[in-house]
């Protein structure tokens, strides 16, 4: 069967690859260079949008403001994940996400916990952060999320309203 | 660094940087990430430029470097609850531990499966985009590539007997997709000879 083996090689061998982008060579190898000569700018094209479930909140970037908010209600008890989309112009390793959690909101599976950090990568264009979060008491509650590259910050607020039995605005 | 030591990496590295992409294309079957890719491990391979001059194969070497970088990303993505958007298929565990030794196993190849020529593409293309990023870096560095067991064993940092059993555990892996009547990327014009 040695001849099916060269067939399925020929097959693999055929593979479409599809073309880099245009200038593809040329930039990579003078961003290998000037990369390690010039300060990180990828923050220029910003983080981007917020959404909560169903009901997407889009923030777009916003050059001047290093902080994005957005709310979002909930009813008492109710679990929700609500999702953050961070866009990062290109690949990031060891980008440190940090989520600050107050008020009358938990994460599931962090309950007690009002601070959580890891390390990640981002990959370009757009990763999906998908927070369960528990409305534990009625009030206001917030999420704050930090994502920090290379001594830059940017920031997404999410206010959070716990709504109390019978409220139904929630 | 000068900027004479970036015209000699220019040099050194351009006719590496289209393979180097096609490697990293087939890995992550995704043409922003393969280039993000080749970006990472060429501003690695810049800051060791002294080395790289060193090198008497820069390409296998370049190509071990590259996949030092995506078994990282690997790692992280998988560590971290961040779900990425727009990856390919695969969604497997790392593959580790896979020192015992498989069989060949190419008399199991299905013969009637490479019979049309066109739609064989498309269904390897399906296969491919399903397998674990693990097998096709096997794949596309043995039987597309062409690098030896040892060359590849030497990429991928493993002895030569786990490149084997990865590899033959890949070729296992792409036969089973190739035949899975469930392959959710087969055109649904299936012809019976090709079932």
């Amino acid at each position: 069967m040695v001849d099916d083996l060269s067939k399925l090689r020929e097959s693999l061998n055929r593979m479409p690859v599809p073309e880099p982008r245009e200038g593809f060579v040329d930039r990579v190898l003078a961003n290998a260079s000037s990369e390690i000569r010039r300060p990180f700018n990828w923050w220029a094209a910003g983080l981007g949008a917020l959404a909560a479930t169903l009901a997407c909140v889009a923030l777009l970037w916003r050059p001047a403001d290093s902080t994005q908010q957005a709310s979002v209600r909930l009813a008492l008890n109710e679990s929700r994940d609500v999702s953050l989309v961070i866009e990062s112009e290109r690949a990031l390793e060891d980008a440190t996400i940090r989520l600050y959690v107050t008020g009358s909101v938990e994460l599931a599976g962090y309950e007690q916990q009002h601070e959580i950090e890891w390390k990640t990568s981002l990959t370009r264009g757009a990763n999906l952060l998908s927070l369960p979060v528990i409305g534990r008491t009625p009030g206001d509650g917030k999420v704050v999320a930090e994502i920090e590259h290379d001594g830059r910050t940017r920031r997404l607020n999410v206010a959070l309203h716990v709504a109390a039995p019978g409220d139904d605005s929630a | 660094m000068s900027d004479s030591s970036a015209v000699e990496f220019d040099l050194l590295m351009r006719g590496h940087v289209r393979p180097l992409y096609r490697y990293a294309y087939r890995w992550t079957g995704d043409v922003d990430q393969a280039e993000d890719l080749v970006q990472e491990t060429l501003t690695r391979l810049y800051s060791e430029l002294p080395r790289v001059r060193q090198i008497e194969r820069i390409r296998p070497w370049a190509a071990r470097v590259m996949y030092r970088i995506f078994v990282d990303q690997l790692r992280r993505a998988r560590r971290s609850p961040v779900v990425y958007v727009g990856r390919s298929g695969a969604t497997g565990e790392f593959l580790e531990g896979e020192d015992e030794p498989v069989e060949a196993s190419d008399e199991a190849w299905n013969p009637e499966v490479l019979t049309d020529q066109a739609f064989e593409l498309e269904r390897i293309t399906a296969a491919w985009a399903r397998l674990h990023e693990q097998h096709r870096v096997v794949l596309s560095l043995h039987e597309i590539e062409g690098y030896s067991l040892d060359e590849v064993a030497h990429i991928i940092e493993v002895p030569v007997g786990t490149a084997k059993s990865r590899l033959n555990r890949a070729r296992n892996r792409l036969r089973t997709l190739l035949n899975d009547g469930t392959n959710s990327s087969a055109p649904a014009c299936n012809s019976p000879e090709t079932q």
